[in-house]
């Protein structure tokens, strides 16, 4: 059986020194960032990084990347099924499926997917978690170059009771919750922090349901929709059809084809 | 009359030819670079007018399909086949549309072998797929009944079509009842995202009334355009019935929108004076409410302007509804803003025009618009149909007016198409353009020159500036800082206070200095200034020779006119332009860096071998196993000893010429066992 793995983030121990960045662009060959007009900094996500490292004010350091949701509105978004939850926790894309409609990009809350707007045949790019080291057994680049420890890889069970752990011992040090283990529905990167980590959702407070859930009831109702109105339709035709009929016989007109090209 | 309709064809072929021009940007160079497009404004005018307005446009068909065929209300007819047509064509304008607006349109068809029930776009995307299928097949029927299918097998295809006609609206009606709906449901997924005025868990009630509404008030519209254009009767009893179901169909959608508020409590928010609410009070009151109380007034809708106002209120109305959801009232990021650049319009635009003129095409020559007839025994004796206005011989060769209009509509389009061509932006061609960090340009300074008491051996000095004209500056002096930051010999002036008021005051510092490392490992200019290193090319031949009187002048720079025009023999730009130069610079340059190597050897080993073990992990299959070996290179031609490497040893001229003056190192490669 596979374990469900996942990413815990300390901020309090992140000094912001930026060698997770590097590590990933190592190793997903990302390349140089360069200012284009669809970044609002250089050192966005963008689609040469696919984590940064957030300074907040007062030397506070939060690092961005995909929330590998538990149950991921991109996911549920993408009309090919490009993007899939794997069994070990990653969110993972596959180019050759993707037609680029980027509704991915508009359903997840932390506006975390980003796309390659400078190329004639774009993609989408975002943190894998590294799954490719995960089957191999090996742990995200980005977890491996941290020299503060301040990232952990492991079992997602494992890493949310290190979380509370951490927590208990330290409660003053610590914001009493554990971002991502409820929101929209739980991830699998969890942080722990001692600022609130609203700025990094839309809504600075998710609601703990599940994104895929609110389309679902839309989504659910159209088998009977399509039975309902079929049935409707085709219910009001015969009825109107047959009452034209009986009229037109009760009237002792020739024609049997109803009123049609009366004028 | 002639004259009007040719103009009006020409109008709309600039703007096709304009879209033509464009397009070729647009897949040559990918979105990025003629949109306006990001990752936090992912969908952008295509999205919010092509797909999401176009489908609702359209909506007219099947609306207009139900109530004639399903309900019987047969004096409705003559809007049968106009509506149809108009959905057909406003619903290819959407596939079109879409083939601009995804990211690889060529990959379109995968959402019909990659399905992906969980998501709404995929229903979207099959209840389009399937409804422009019966759209064609409804549709099918009038181009049948040309003279050109005067053929035993067209006539029983249109007896099959006919036959079905039945199924077919139903289906109609299913798949748009879904499909409008679904549109609406997209955006159930980001209730973080879309202002709480627009978000509704019944978004896809209120996206199928609204289509249901425009529908029917784009038939209206597209019955007044029919009737200026091509001078058909207009039936104003007809049109008053659309208004008065339209009227209802309004009333029903503002009140919806207005009871699911109230019904969440979140009616308050409409009137808190953000401009969000005073947007949604405008889409529900002016674009809503409006028209539907207008056309509530029987004297109102039957009149062609009463129902004409009313029309583009409620397209008005509905399309702002689609565009506020996706777009205006759709939460970004701070600091971040979304408006189309005209090649976006332009696509548009030209999409809408080429579908305008295809309507005028199949409207001159098939019969859409006299439907009174098509019931009576056609497809029996079809040479007998009556089509008394329609003259067979006259229609076979489907031509522009006259010739001088078809001249007219080329030349049209080929201006166009040239006017945008020339008019996009030059870095369009070059794909999406860097953004530059703007640097002051070179500037002229007299003073002396202190060196920074930290910077004995780096690269940053400071100028005591003499104000002009005063001997002794010392009163008055102002001190420049300038730096070398990039380590590359070049200084420039620093403005430290501007960069620090920029960058946010006391806590930029760290951007530049890391306080922990070496001096000279500050951050570099470069870091930032990204545009720095990029090539440019500053020289504008042709605004030289404009300037320089064409041909006489080009012996100002090319002084030697025996000789070829090499960069030899061509003048400095600085002998012109001197006030490019640093006169009375006073800094030395730095002296030419010295590179150390550690020998030819050590050398190549590091060069070779670090990139062959790299190329071998990297793509195993492509090299063979001991590409990374000694003996790669050091086998000597029967393989059986290892070659010692010597210099390479270049042609015999080479030799001889300055460029190697010690010719003593080089030798001719020896094979030595």
């Amino acid at each position: 059986m596979t374990v469900r793995t996942g990413i815990l983030i300390d901020t309090t121990l992140c000094t912001g020194c930026d060698r997770c960045v590097e590590a990933c662009k190592q190793e997903n060959k990302l390349g140089k960032d360069l200012p284009r007009r669809w970044k609002r900094n250089i050192d966005d996500l963008s689609s040469t990084r696919f984590t940064t490292v957030i300074q907040r004010e007062g030397n506070h350091f939060v690092r961005q990347l995909c929330r590998h949701c538990e149950q991921p509105a991109c996911v549920s978004a993408c009309i090919v099924g490009a993007l899939k939850k794997t069994a070990e926790g990653p969110v993972i894309y596959d180019s050759a499926k993707c037609m680029g409609c980027r509704y991915c990009i508009m359903s997840c809350p932390f506006g975390i997917p980003r796309y390659d707007w400078e190329n004639s045949i774009p993609y989408i790019r975002k943190c894998t978690m590294c799954y490719p080291r995960i089957l191999d057994g090996q742990i995200p680049a980005c977890v491996e170059a941290c020299p503060e420890k301040a990232t952990t890889f492991g079992p997602c069970d494992e890493l949310l009771r290190e979380a509370h752990h951490r927590i208990e011992e330290n409660p003053e040090r610590y914001i009493q919750s554990v971002v991502g283990e409820n929101e929209v529905g739980g991830s699998s990167i969890i942080y722990i922090s001692d600022i609130s980590l609203g700025f990094l959702s839309y809504n600075p407070n998710p609601g703990a349901q599940p994104l895929p859930a609110l389309t679902w009831s839309a989504l659910s109702k159209v088998p009977p929709l399509i039975i309902g109105i079929g049935g409707l339709m085709t219910g009001i035709y015969w009825i109107v059809e047959r009452r034209i009929k009986l009229s037109t016989k009760s009237l002792h007109t020739p024609t049997s084809k109803g009123k049609k090209g009366n004028e | 009359m002639m004259d009007r309709k040719i103009t009006f064809k020409s109008i709309l072929w600039l703007l096709t030819g304009i879209w033509i021009a464009v397009s070729l940007a647009r897949y040559i160079r990918g979105l990025g670079s003629i949109t306006d497009l990001s990752d936090s404004t992912p969908w952008g005018l295509w999205i919010a007018f092509d797909v999401m307005s176009g489908v609702a446009l359209a909506a007219g068909g099947f609306v207009i399909a139900a109530v004639v065929y399903i309900f019987h209300l047969e004096k409705f007819r003559p809007f049968v086949r106009p509506a149809i047509l108009t959905a057909f064509l406003g619903y290819i304008a959407v596939a079109v549309g879409l083939l601009y607006d995804l990211g690889i349109p060529l990959n379109i068809w995968h959402a019909a072998i990659y399905p992906q029930p969980h998501s709404v776009l995929f229903e979207v995307a099959m209840c389009v797929m399937l409804y422009l299928t019966v759209l064609f097949l409804e549709f099918c029927p009038v181009i049948l009944e040309h003279p050109w299918f005067n053929r035993l097998f067209y006539r029983k295809l249109h007896k099959a079509l006919k036959r079905i006609t039945i199924p077919l609206v139903i289906m109609g009606i299913v798949l748009s009842t879904l499909h409008q709906s679904s549109l609406g449901s997209l955006f159930l997924i980001s209730p973080d995202r879309v202002h709480p005025l627009w978000y509704s868990p019944v978004l896809w009630v209120l996206f199928f009334v609204s289509a249901v509404g425009l529908g029917l008030m784009t038939i209206a519209a597209e019955s007044l355009f029919s009737s200026w254009y091509f001078g058909h009767k207009l039936r104003v009893d007809l049109l008053s019935g659309l208004g008065r179901a339209a009227s209802f169909v309004l009333f029903a959608y503002a009140l919806l929108r207005l009871a699911d508020l109230a019904l969440r409590h979140k009616l308050d928010q409409a009137l808190n004076g953000t401009w969000q609410a005073n947007l949604f009070l405008f889409e529900i009151f002016l674009a809503a409410l409006l028209p539907a109380i207008l056309m509530s007034f029987r004297r109102i809708r039957s009149s062609p302007a009463g129902i004409g106002i009313s029309s583009i209120l409620t397209i008005l109305g509905v399309i702002g509804y689609r565009f506020d959801l996706c777009i205006v009232a759709f939460a970004r990021p701070e600091g971040v803003s979304y408006f189309p650049t005209w090649m976006e319009f332009a696509v548009t635009i030209g999409i809408v025009a080429a579908a305008i003129l295809a309507f005028i095409f199949i409207v001159e020559h098939f019969n859409v618009s006299r439907t009174m007839h098509e019931h009576k025994g056609d497809a029996v004796e079809p040479n007998v149909r009556p089509r008394s206005s329609f003259s067979p011989l006259s229609l076979r060769i489907p031509m522009p007016e006259s010739r001088s209009a078809l001249r007219r509509y080329s030349l049209a389009l080929i201006a166009g198409a040239a006017f945008a061509a020339a008019a996009l932006p030059t870095d369009v061609w070059q794909g999406s353009p860097l953004l530059s960090t703007p640097v002051t340009s070179p500037m002229i300074m007299k003073g002396s020159l202190t060196n920074n008491s930290l910077s004995s051996k780096s690269n940053t000095y400071i100028i005591n500036l003499h104000p002009s004209g005063s001997a002794d500056g010392e009163t008055d002096a102002k001190q420049v800082l300038i730096i070398d930051g990039n380590r590359n010999g070049r200084l420039v002036v620093f403005p430290h206070q501007f960069h620090r008021d920029k960058l946010d005051g006391e806590n930029s510092c760290v951007l530049c200095h890391h306080q922990a490392l070496p001096f000279d490992q500050n951050t570099s200019c470069s870091e930032c200034h990204r545009d720095m290193y990029l090539p440019t090319d500053l020289f504008n031949h042709s605004v030289h020779i404009a300037r320089l009187d064409e041909n006489a002048g080009c012996v100002e720079c090319h002084a030697d006119p025996t000789k070829t025009k090499t960069r030899e023999n061509t003048r400095s730009c600085a002998e012109c332009h001197q006030d490019t130069i640093l006169r009375g610079f006073i800094i030395p340059l730095k002296e030419e860096s010295v590179e150390y190597a550690e020998g030819y050897m050590y050398a190549m080993h590091g060069l070779c071998i670090t990139c062959h073990e790299q190329k071998l992990t990297e793509e195993p299959d492509r090299y063979c196993r001991n590409f990374a070996d000694c003996g790669t290179c050091h086998r000597d031609i029967n393989g059986k000893y290892f070659r010692r490497m010597s210099p390479y040893v270049a042609h015999k001229s080479n030799i001889a010429s300055e460029r190697n003056p010690a010719g003593a190192i080089l030798s001719r490669p020896d094979y030595e066992n």
